[in-house]
């Protein structure tokens, strides 16, 4: 097998995957969304290689394995600023219904107290 | 009066409480001597130990977070409290003990007569009683520098929890507060929206029983974030409250 049909199938396997996930809805839109574009530029890439050492010759990299290594750690870091993105997201909302909930559940309370002692 | 739905009073105390067991009740017997011209709201912040059991038997009024969400997390809940139940003013009063009940009344003035919209107890104006650790008073004088140097405004205590806020003040930060390590960077969020901080001498005790949460490399990690977080509220836009 070519390094260029591993690359397809490696790409086409894990965007099949995605959808399998998403379908099973296991994985939201939302989160899959940034790996899919990753996936599907790898999928272009690797049927379309001669755009890649374009590419590379054009933004000056000496071999166009640099550049792919270049390109995949870069946009590994990209993906995972994003991740950290949601996580702060999800803490801030986490924090917010902690508050909530806590507030509520005393209300909860004093309202149990204040029926008991009516119905009493 | 504890044990009720809504307000019986203008004025809110929220006590943060972190695994204060041995603490808890001094503060509130403290708080329940004063008199009763304040409502009090406890915020246990997810206490490991018997802090809520503790809080629950004295009959006040309790919100129990369920986790550990941090002094600025557990503050902030009692700010929400206070806005939804359409309080005056809130003053935050920690659990550990280490803060004085006779300097309430010097607290709230400013906020009475208009003077202020956050007023900040320091230990530092007069000197009065426990003066913390000579590496904390280091830590402070940096932070009192820093805000001095970044938005010109001379704060001796800018650390000290035993605050009193406003309307204005408390439904801002209901809204928006530095989750860790909240009180250097607060002052800077409360100067960017353009509200008064005033300081009154008060005096502080030593914590009574149990360990402060800032030690070892968290203190390390405490200057660097706050000072990182308070540079980076320079940045910000100026806010407006509507």
């Amino acid at each position: 097998m070519s390094t260029k049909m591993l690359v397809i199938v490696y790409c086409v396997g894990l965007f099949l995957l995605l959808m399998e996930l998403i379908r099973r809805d296991r994985l939201n839109f939302k989160y899959a969304g940034p790996w899919i574009i990753c996936l599907l530029l790898g999928i272009f890439f690797g049927v379309f290689d001669q755009f890649l050492y374009r590419m590379s010759a054009w933004l000056g990299f000496g071999l166009t394995s640099n550049f792919i290594f270049f390109a995949v750690l870069g946009g590994f870091v990209f993906l995972s600023l994003l991740m950290t993105l949601f996580l702060c997201q999800q803490n801030k909302r986490n924090d917010r219904i902690a508050q909530q909930l806590g507030i509520l559940e005393h209300e909860l309370r004093e309202l149990k107290k204040q029926n008991k002692s009516s119905s009493s | 009066m504890s044990g009720h739905i809504g307000k019986t009073s203008r004025t809110l105390i929220v006590v943060p409480a972190f695994n204060e067991e041995g603490n808890i009740r001094r503060t509130i017997n403290e708080l329940k001597g004063l008199g009763r011209s304040f409502d009090i709201l406890v915020v246990d912040d997810g206490s490991t130990d018997r802090t809520a059991e503790l809080v629950k038997g004295e009959d006040m009024d309790l919100v129990s977070l369920p986790f550990n969400l941090g002094i600025g997390g557990a503050v902030q809940a009692g700010f929400q409290y206070a806005a939804r139940y359409g309080y005056d003013v809130v003053v935050q009063f920690d659990g550990d003990g280490q803060h004085d009940g006779r300097f309430l009344a010097a607290l709230l003035n400013p906020i009475a007569q208009g003077d202020a919209d956050l007023v900040v107890g320091s230990r530092f104006l007069e000197h009065l009683g426990y003066q913390s650790s000579f590496l904390r008073q280091i830590g402070i004088r940096f932070f009192s520098f820093l805000i001095s140097f970044l938005i010109g405004l001379k704060v001796t205590d800018p650390t000290s929890g035993f605050r009193a806020y406003n309307k204005k003040c408390f439904s801002l930060f209901a809204e928006n507060y530095p989750i860790d390590f909240p009180e250097p960077e607060s002052i800077m969020i409360v100067h960017r929206y353009g509200l008064r901080v005033k300081e009154v001498p008060v005096k502080m005790r030593g914590r009574q029983q149990g360990r402060s949460s800032i030690r070892y490399l968290k203190t390390l990690y405490y200057m660097v974030k706050v000072s990182f977080a308070m540079c980076l509220d320079l940045m910000k836009q100026r806010g407006r409250i509507s």
